[in-house]
């Protein structure tokens, strides 16, 4: 009971990914200023950010629905920090799983794009509205292709829990290489996922404000916004653990390195991104994710299915 | 004959009346005073045939007795004819351009607010340039107005 | 999916300055628009009536931060005009030179603010940094980055050194390699063309029919420069070209701007090389005849009008100003029809709109205000600086000057 305790606050729950998502926020603020030639801020501002809105008043809007105003960003925090626990980070044995979870945490991690969708719409503000229609619209269009690129790995190991899949490429080290394609729409994919440019349609702050959290404040916004840091680190060791599951048998200490160099690489690649491309328009990103993305997790899929095929005889 | 020259010409041709007013300042740039009754015809040639189709800006003067109205007309190689019209300050009416020249429309909002002259035939549309809570019968650009005549509560609103 | 009214200001991320747009959409699809100005009134043509023409100069100046060299030498040429002054020849070329520093840190500006109302905020961070090049260069000049104070009635404030003619050269070939390389982004980048072409259409009729000017009209293939069509201050013995583009949206408009850069460094090299000698002003009377002349000058944003009617006495009877987002803004709702609710920051800002340029200055009603001078104001700036946070404004000029002396 106290080690579950344990795990789910301190380690690697709550307070971990608190400090993750603030670290990675940082990184990814900082490795984005040196990309666009600017100094970038200091070590501490993502934690002076979150106690500086912490301290502000907590604005509800009277038309708002007070009570959903107030859980959503609770919701969201919950969901990433709880599939987090079923991510393998080094070795090959996350904390807890069975046959199945790689569903689960997908799922989980639709959670907080579901809250930021009902977060918008129960603000009954303009802006927050269209932000909202956006995020869900956005949801349809990546959630597909991010289904199929996840399961193609899990297809090729033969097993349904991310502990499983990592046993299975730990049992044959080359084998990731193959899922390359599935990482590169994994990666465009998160993107539209942690709502960053060129898909930050639904809070494209010139066009709608702020979009879904556009009547946010204070407590409720650190939280929402503690929440997409922390689902940069989940989402990002998801992929890592999926998509990168290479050098896993080398102990904790190394393991730990490993993964926070594979975790590193992944959000710089997204910064990357972010930094290089003009945000889309809606109806451009959906095309573009039915046109591109789904094919190439198409693709990915078939490749593995041939590969099962192949590799088994 | 230089295209300032020809344009003076033609439009004491064409109408006599103005003829006197045509005053060309310098290369590029004709001045025309143009009877109130005449105006829109004048407008209109110009414009149309002597190729002057675009309207630079309208400018409201107060001249104590009347209220002069600039109407200020481009070629699109850089010609410029100004035609003055003017309108009696009991009663100051025009009519709206803006079926002719439909960018006309902001400048005639500006008349209306800052001089009160009343253009009739505009579309349905907010005004400009001052506040919808601007008090009625204020126009600050006529010449007898001063700042004191609004009463305290605009006045405590820019302190 | 039902209509929608979604504001758009006076206060919106996407505007600089004051302004509102209704905009009803049905679900992303923008029905209909409509726009209100005025927020930014500030009585200005009336406060110019009250003062003499020296001081309205400075006041017109301050109509807005961009264009201020363009108002003020709309504003000094009718004065000019009106007291028959003969301007040396030298002090035209200066202005000339001025004014296309001025189009050149706006174009650049612009295409930072687009970046941004697009969500490309690299492209802000990059223009904007290699914008400071000219605007160290007109600080250089003027002494001022914004408001530059070169112009006055007859001429123009400071004479400028052959060192600062070849600063200005070397600085030319900077910025010439930096466009380079913003044309080719604007060129190639799939992201940064699938945002802005096809975006906020105006036909060239339409575009002559509400009178788009500037690089919006020309973006639309209406070839009107003020510079080639009605020439002022040394334009008539430069050699450029008008640039226009066909494309007629918010693309066409951003590769005129562009183009018009590289155009602008071939203007200045060209002034700088044949600048003649000669003093910079003439002495102009301090009671100016009575007249009338109307002054245009293309500005970054197009074309900007002035009217002057002097009445013989040191004020002016009547001063009128056009700025060109005066005459771009009836032509943005036209632009609007058929499009996105997500295209509508960049088509606003593809006009390079300046709505404190359109509603003109301010004017305190009563009520009293502490008037500090520029001097207190800057020796408060410095001792509130050097309190707080320990920056001495002495040593960082150094800096600045080594650093420009290295490059």
């Amino acid at each position: 009971m106290a080690q579950s305790l344990f795990n789910i606050i301190v380690f690697p729950g709550f307070l971990f990914l608190c400090l993750a998502g603030v670290c990675a926020e940082y990184f990814d603020r900082i490795f984005h200023a040196r990309m666009q030639n600017r100094k970038g801020p200091p070590w501490f501002q993502p934690v002076a950010d979150f106690i500086k809105l912490s301290a502000k008043e907590d604005i509800i809007p009277e038309e708002a629905d007070s009570f959903m105003f107030r859980a959503m960003p609770v919701v969201a925090v919950a969901a990433t920090v709880t599939s987090f626990l079923y991510i393998p980070l080094w070795g090959s044995q996350a904390l807890f799983s069975f046959e199945g979870d790689v569903i689960v945490v997908l799922y989980l991690l639709t959670i907080p794009t579901m809250t930021f969708f009902l977060a918008g719409w129960y603000s009954t503000s303009l802006y927050a509205s269209v932000g909202a229609v956006r995020t869900i619209t956005q949801l349809f269009a990546y959630e597909v292709p991010l289904f199929m690129a996840v399961l193609a790995p899990a297809l090729l190991a033969d097993s349904w829990s991310l502990s499983g899949i990592a046993a299975y490429y730990r049992a044959h080290p080359l084998y990731w290489v193959f899922n390359l394609p599935g990482l590169a729409v994994s990666l465009v994919i998160l993107l539209g996922k942690l709502e960053k440019v060129p898909f930050d349609i639904p809070e494209a702050e010139t066009e709608i404000v702020g979009g879904v959290f556009t009547e946010y404040a204070g407590r409720y916004l650190a939280f929402f916004r503690m929440t997409i840091d922390i689902e940069m680190v989940v989402a990002s060791s998801l992929v890592a653990a999926v998509f990168l599951p290479f050098g896993l048998g080398f102990g904790s200490v190394v393991g730990f390195i490993l993964y926070l160099l594979k975790v590193t690489a992944v959000i710089a690649a997204i910064c990357l991104l972010r930094t290089i491309f003009a945000r889309l328009r809606i109806d451009q990103m959906v095309d573009f994710c039915w046109k591109y993305i789904a094919p190439a997790a198409l693709l990915q899929l078939l490749v593995n299915i041939v590969l099962k095929g192949v590799l088994s005889q | 004959m230089t295209r300032e020259e020809n344009v003076q010409k033609q439009l004491a041709g064409r109408f006599p009346e103005v003829s006197a007013t045509i005053r060309i300042a310098r290369e590029r740039r004709i001045f025309v005073d143009v009877p109130e009754k005449r105006f829109i015809e004048v407008l209109d040639y110009v414009r149309e045939e002597l190729g002057f189709p675009i309207l630079c800006l309208i400018i409201g003067l107060d001249e104590g007795e009347r209220f002069g109205i600039i109407y200020v007309l481009s070629s699109s190689d850089g010609n410029i004819v100004t035609l003055k019209r003017h309108v009696p300050r009991e009663s100051p009416v025009i009519q709206s351009v803006y079926d002719r020249l439909p960018n006309s429309e902001i400048y005639e909002r500006e008349l209306a607010d800052l001089f009160g002259i009343t253009v009739t035939g505009l579309p349905e549309g907010p005004r400009y340039p001052l506040p919808d809570d601007w008090p009625a019968g204020q126009y600050p650009l006529r010449k007898d107005w001063k700042p004191e005549m609004l009463g305290s509560k605009e006045a405590a609103i820019n302190e | 999916m039902s209509r929608v009214t979604i504001p758009l200001g006076p206060q919106h991320p996407a505007l600089k300055e004051p302004a509102n747009f209704s905009i009803t959409v049905a679900g992303e699809k923008i029905l209909s628009t409509s726009s209100r100005l005025g927020y930014n009134h500030r009585g200005m043509e009336k406060a110019c009536e009250e003062r003499t023409y020296i001081q309205d100069m400075y006041l017109l100046e301050r109509i807005c931060g961009i264009c201020s060299h363009s108002h003020s030498t709309a504003f000094v040429q009718t004065v000019e005009e009106i007291a028959g002054l003969d301007v040396p020849r030298r002090a035209l070329y200066i202005r000339t030179l001025i004014g296309e520093l001025e189009r050149i840190h706006s174009h650049l500006l612009w295409l930072g603010v687009a970046g941004h109302e697009i969500g490309f905020d690299t492209l802000l961070m990059y223009s904007w940094r290699d914008r400071e090049v000219v605007m160290d260069l007109l600080a250089l000049l003027c002494g001022n980055r914004v408001n530059y104070g070169i112009n006055t009635i007859g001429g123009v404030r400071r004479d400028i050194t052959a060192e600062q003619i070849a600063g200005a050269l070397r600085d030319m070939d900077i910025l010439e390699e930096r466009t380079r390389y913003y044309i080719d982004i604007a060129t190639s980048e799939p992201s940064f063309i699938a945002r802005l072409a096809g975006v906020g259409y105006i036909s060239r009729e339409d575009a002559v029919r509400l009178q788009a000017v500037g690089p919006t009209g020309r973006g639309s293939n209406v070839a009107i420069d003020i510079r080639a069509t009605d020439p002022y201050a040394a334009y008539g013995e430069v050699d450029f070209k008008v640039i226009t583009d066909s494309h007629c949206d918010v693309y066409g408009r951003a590769v005129v701007r562009l183009l018009e850069l590289m155009e602008s460094y071939r203007i200045v090299r060209q002034v700088l090389k044949e600048m003649p000698d000669g003093p910079v002003t003439v002495k102009a009377p301090r009671k100016i005849p009575a007249g009338e002349a109307v002054s245009r000058v293309e500005a970054p944003r197009g074309e900007d009008v002035h009217y002057v009617k002097g009445n013989g006495s040191d004020k002016p009877e009547r001063v009128r100003v056009r700025a060109s987002t005066m005459a771009n803004i009836q032509a943005v709702n036209k632009m609007m029809e058929n499009n996105n609710l997500a295209d509508v920051p960049i088509i606003i800002a593809a006009i390079d709109p300046c709505f404190s340029c359109t509603d003109r200055c301010v004017r305190v009603i009563g009520g009293k205000r502490e008037d500090l001078g520029w001097r207190d104001l800057r020796r408060h700036g410095i001792s509130w600086y050097r309190k707080h946070w320990g920056i001495d404004f002495g040593e960082l000029n150094r800096k600045l000057h080594s650093l420009r002396g290295e490059r």
